[in-house]
């Protein structure tokens, strides 16, 4: 049992049997002995569930706002009424339905199949356009291509009568289809276990960095594009069996099955737990059910006690969505995250059964790697008319630590964001050169997307920091680590526990990132680009915002972790007792053209560089 | 020709009311990086301010001109102050359901409190009249929206070109925190862009109205759409692609209505709404895109 618990797929399959019972047990408690409308409430609560789930994968995991969800879900309802619905029928509703669907009648089961399918389908075509509009320019553009998604579905669902039966839709002769739970329990215990797995697979967990910044992740290694399409898919699939159960409880489908309405109820219960928990999505969808059949109470109370029967009809849409409305507007406001955030089950199973951790042995120091050598060579850049840089370059190994020092305005930052595929040159090249067994083989970066260049081996980190702000300190670790296994084979590399350890993290190792003090969000962000296990580490100013003391210590933690991990490291800093501490060479830069290279030493007695930070009109080349 | 000619002004007719609530919503980007889900509500209140006016007061539609107008700028500055500056500066995905929030909520004390039917109104007895001009058939009431959308556009760019007001909410839209260094003062701006944006909305709910006559509570859905739809088009919070998104969104609706096959047509909102997932997968990025350093 304790080996069980212990193991992270066991523990997260015993959580989701957990809160798969407390759910069903906790729908036939209400609907035992009540009225037939109980039941039906608890069959609708199921639906909802599975329903809720398949957004989870999706919303949650990526971060994405989605309304087409309820588009996928109204495809899917359709294909199944068209597939199950018997023919005789067909022929008097939709009598010139197209495609031959008019002599097909399927079993439930293979209904609900085939709308999966097809769905699926449907939704790997969207999802490749979302992953071109949402790699580019973020979470705005994809909502709004689901939004006009969703509003295609139901324009076509309301004229397009031959196949959808119009604005009355599509019902079935036998009423309410369902009259067992058996298939709803298949589902919704499936769909638990697939969010819960996919949560903490290897694609889950870097499309959550992705959402947590974009930037960083791809500057971490990760694609988002894939696992963006990864949730899509799976989140469809749920989403689509869902829909499938609905149409056959109702009895029905109609444009309006799937549309705002149930957009927000779906989207409430999503937010009311916490979106990127499954719990969470669990413990919503039964919070507002339960909201949702007091105010039904409360509609009724006041009818029995008012005088028109009127006001019944009046007061109950009306009263469902203002609950529903007021629920999302106050915890958008008061608590955007959700009641639990993202905990879950298997969390509090782990820390209660499963067995204490050791603390990891003490990191040693890396063999000396195989020589690598970074050449950047005439890099130009243009922003509009303003030249950044001009033919700016450096040659650095990864056996030593260079700096890259200039005036506000050099360019330094442009130089790394060229050399990490941030900012595309106008000219110039900047290439990697590893030994390999055959020879010294040359990797061109310069031109290359973030990611790539991640994993050819440069790690960076960020004037302004960029974590992971909602995972764990170890989780932030953990995600260059996994980027690693995959894209940096080789070597006997140090845990992501004994990097912890390292940086005096490992106390707050399940502490979220956006709660460490700023001295400790910089030692993350360092140990976080040393676990992509990196060729060099690009730091741009390290020490920003730090004190004196802190950026003297510094200077020892950046050549450890260099050493520990074998990389070699790119400094741009401010601070010139720290560059020249930790450098063993330092370019610098002056609007935007490299006007000295040297030791520190040499640095400091160059007359450009003086003229560059004093501010002497002669010395440097007029920009 | 002619047809291409009778299009245009027909379409462009309809796209002044897109471009103005899509210039609507790009303010509201500009200055709080929020896609305004609520910004077709300043409509449906506006129409149920025309309905009070025509129906229960018994006023010609001349007396709802102003208090319709009133209606949509005092909704807008309202929605701010109760909803909209308690989420500022938090996430997109927390803004976008909050002012989808909003929507419902408004949507649904219509419904409590006005029936969720149809209320119609008196709409002036020229806005159906047609001009002939030689083959052309030109509605009255798509001059007149053009003709008022066109000297909005000129008081508005009045105002973001040379006042204190309009520079600061640039300024705003640039960059925020510089503008704040700058001296410009967020509650103010914000509050004053909000202003502006149900100025703009309450000129569009005006000949909008005129040209339905009609209040319920979901009357706002369909122009707020095609007013987000447009905004987004021109690049989002991108003020002269937001009107250029409405008249495009506007001209290219009436061409498709006159394109599409016969039986096609009752799905034309289908079809537009598919094209412009197209549009977004090939140029995610709108028609006017600015291109600006990603600062790292």
């Amino acid at each position: 049992m304790q080996a069980l618990l212990s193991s992270r797929v066991g523990s997260q399959l015993a959580g989701s049997g957990v809160l798969f019972a407390v759910l069903v047990l906790g729908g036939l408690a209400y609907a035992s002995g009540g009225a037939p409308a109980r039941d039906i409430l608890v069959t609708q609560m199921l639906i909802n569930a599975i329903m809720v789930i398949g957004l989870q994968i999706y919303i949650g995991n990526t971060g994405v706002l989605s309304f087409g969800h309820m588009g996928f879900a109204a495809i899917s309802g359709y294909a199944f009424a068209l597939l199950a619905t018997t023919v005789e029928r067909k022929a008097r509703i939709v009598p010139d339905v197209p495609l031959g669907l008019d002599s097909v009648s399927l079993n439930p089961l293979a209904a609900a199949a085939t709308a999966v399918v097809v769905t699926v389908v449907v939704g790997l075509v969207v999802g490749l356009g979302l992953a071109r509009s949402g790699a580019k320019s973020g979470a705005v553009a994809a909502t709004v291509i689901t939004l006009a998604l969703l509003f295609m579905v139901h324009e076509v669902g309301g004229a397009y009568a031959d196949l959808t039966g119009g604005r009355n839709g599509i019902s079935f002769s036998v009423g309410r289809g369902l009259d067992s739970r058996l298939w709803i329990y298949v589902a919704l215990i499936a769909a638990i276990v697939v969010a819960r797995l996919f949560k903490s697979s290897r694609i889950g967990r870097l499309a959550q960095a992705a959402r947590e910044d974009d930037l960083a992740a791809r500057a971490m290694g990760i694609s988002p594009a894939r696992g963006q399409m990864v949730a899509l898919v799976l989140s469809v699939a749920v989403v689509s069996v869902a829909a499938s159960l609905r149409v056959f409880q109702l009895g029905t489908v109609a444009p309006s099955t799937f549309f705002f309405d149930y957009t927000l109820l779906t989207l409430v219960m999503l937010i009311v737990g916490g979106r990127n928990s499954i719990a969470g999505s669990v413990l919503g969808v039964a919070l507002m059910t339960v909201v949702d059949e007091t105010t039904r109470h409360l509609a009724d109370v006041e009818i029995d006690g008012g005088p028109a029967e009127a006001l019944d009809i009046v007061l109950r849409p009306g009263l469902t969505d203002i609950v529903l409305g007021g629920s999302m507007l106050g915890f958008m406001i008061f608590r955007a995250r959700g009641l639990i955030e993202d905990w879950e089950i298997d969390h509090w199973l782990r820390r209660r059964f499963g067995r204490a951790e050791a603390v990891p042995e003490p990191l040693r120091a890396a063999p000396t790697p195989e020589e690598a050598q970074l050449s950047v060579v005439d890099i130009t850049v243009d922003f509009g008319g303003f030249r950044a840089l001009e033919k700016a370059g450096l040659e650095a190994s990864n056996l030593e630590v260079v700096g890259l020092i200039g005036p506000n305005g050099a360019g330094k930052t442009t130089l790394l964001n060229v050399v990490t595929g941030l900012v595309e040159a106008t000219g110039g090249s900047a290439t990697l050169t590893e030994q390999s067994a055959g020879g010294p083989e040359a990797c061109p970066i310069a031109g290359a997307q973030p990611f790539e260049v991640a994993r050819a081996g440069l790690a960076r980190t960020f004037q302004n920091l960029r974590l992971f702000p909602a995972l764990t300190v170890r989780e932030n670790v953990n995600i260059a680590a996994l980027v690693a296994s995959r894209h940096r084979p080789g070597g006997d590399r140090p845990s992501v526990e004994q990097l912890l350890v390292h940086a005096g993290l490992w106390e707050m190792r399940d502490r979220r990132a956006r709660e460490l003090d700023y001295g400790n969000a910089r030692r993350l962000e360092l140990v976080r680009a040393a676990a992509l296990s990196p060729v060099y580490i690009l730091l741009d100013e390290p020490t920003s915002g730090m004190s004196n003391v802190e950026s003297v210590d510094m200077i020892d933690e950046v050549r450890a972790l260099a050493a520990a991990v074998g990389a070699g490291v790119v400094v741009i800093d401010h601070d010139l007792a720290f560059i020249t501490g930790v450098c063993d060479r330092i370019y610098c830069l002056d609007q935007g053209r490299v006007i000295a290279a040297g030791t520190p030493e040499e640095i400091h007695a160059d007359p450009q560089v003086q003229a560059a930070y004093l501010g002497a009109a002669a010395a440097g080349p007029a920009g | 020709m002619i047809d291409l000619v009778q299009s245009l002004i027909d379409g462009l007719g309809r796209g002044s009311i897109y471009a103005l609530l899509a210039l609507g919503i790009a303010v509201i980007f500009g200055v709080m990086h929020m896609v305004n889900f609520a910004h077709g509500e300043l409509i449906t209140v506006s129409a149920y301010v025309a309905f009070a006016v025509g129906v229960t007061a018994g006023w010609g539609w001349w007396a709802a001109v102003p208090l319709v107008f009133c209606a949509a700028v005092g909704t807008s500055v309202a929605i701010e102050f109760i909803a909209f500056r308690w989420v500022r500066g938090s996430s997109d995905f927390t803004m976008l359901l909050t002012s989808f929030a909003v929507h419902f909520l408004v949507q649904a004390i219509f419904v409590m409190t006005m029936g969720a039917s149809v209320r119609s109104f008196p709409r002036p007895e020229w806005a159906d009249r047609v001009w002939s001009v030689g083959d052309l058939n030109i509605q009255v009431i798509d001059v007149a929206v053009i003709g008022a959308t066109a000297a909005t556009l000129a008081v508005t760019v009045y105002l973001l070109q040379r006042t204190m007001f309009g520079i600061s909410l640039r300024a705003a839209a640039e960059d925020f925190d510089a503008a704040r260094l700058m001296g410009v003062r967020s509650n103010k701006v914000i509050r004053r862009a909000f202003i502006l944006a149900g100025a703009l909305a309450g000129i569009a709910a005006i000949f909008f109205l005129m040209r339905t006559g009609q209040a319920r509570p979901t009357t706002g859905l369909s122009p707020l759409l095609k007013g987000i739809l447009a905004a987004i088009i021109g690049g989002l919070g991108n003020m002269r692609g937001a009107v250029y998104g409405g008249l495009l969104l506007g001209v290219s609706e009436v061409l498709l209505r006159s394109w599409l096959p016969e039986d096609l047509v009752g799905i034309t909102d289908g079809v537009v709404f598919a094209l412009i997932a197209l549009f977004f997968i090939f140029r995610p990025q709108g028609l006017v895109y600015v291109r600006s350093a990603e600062r790292v």
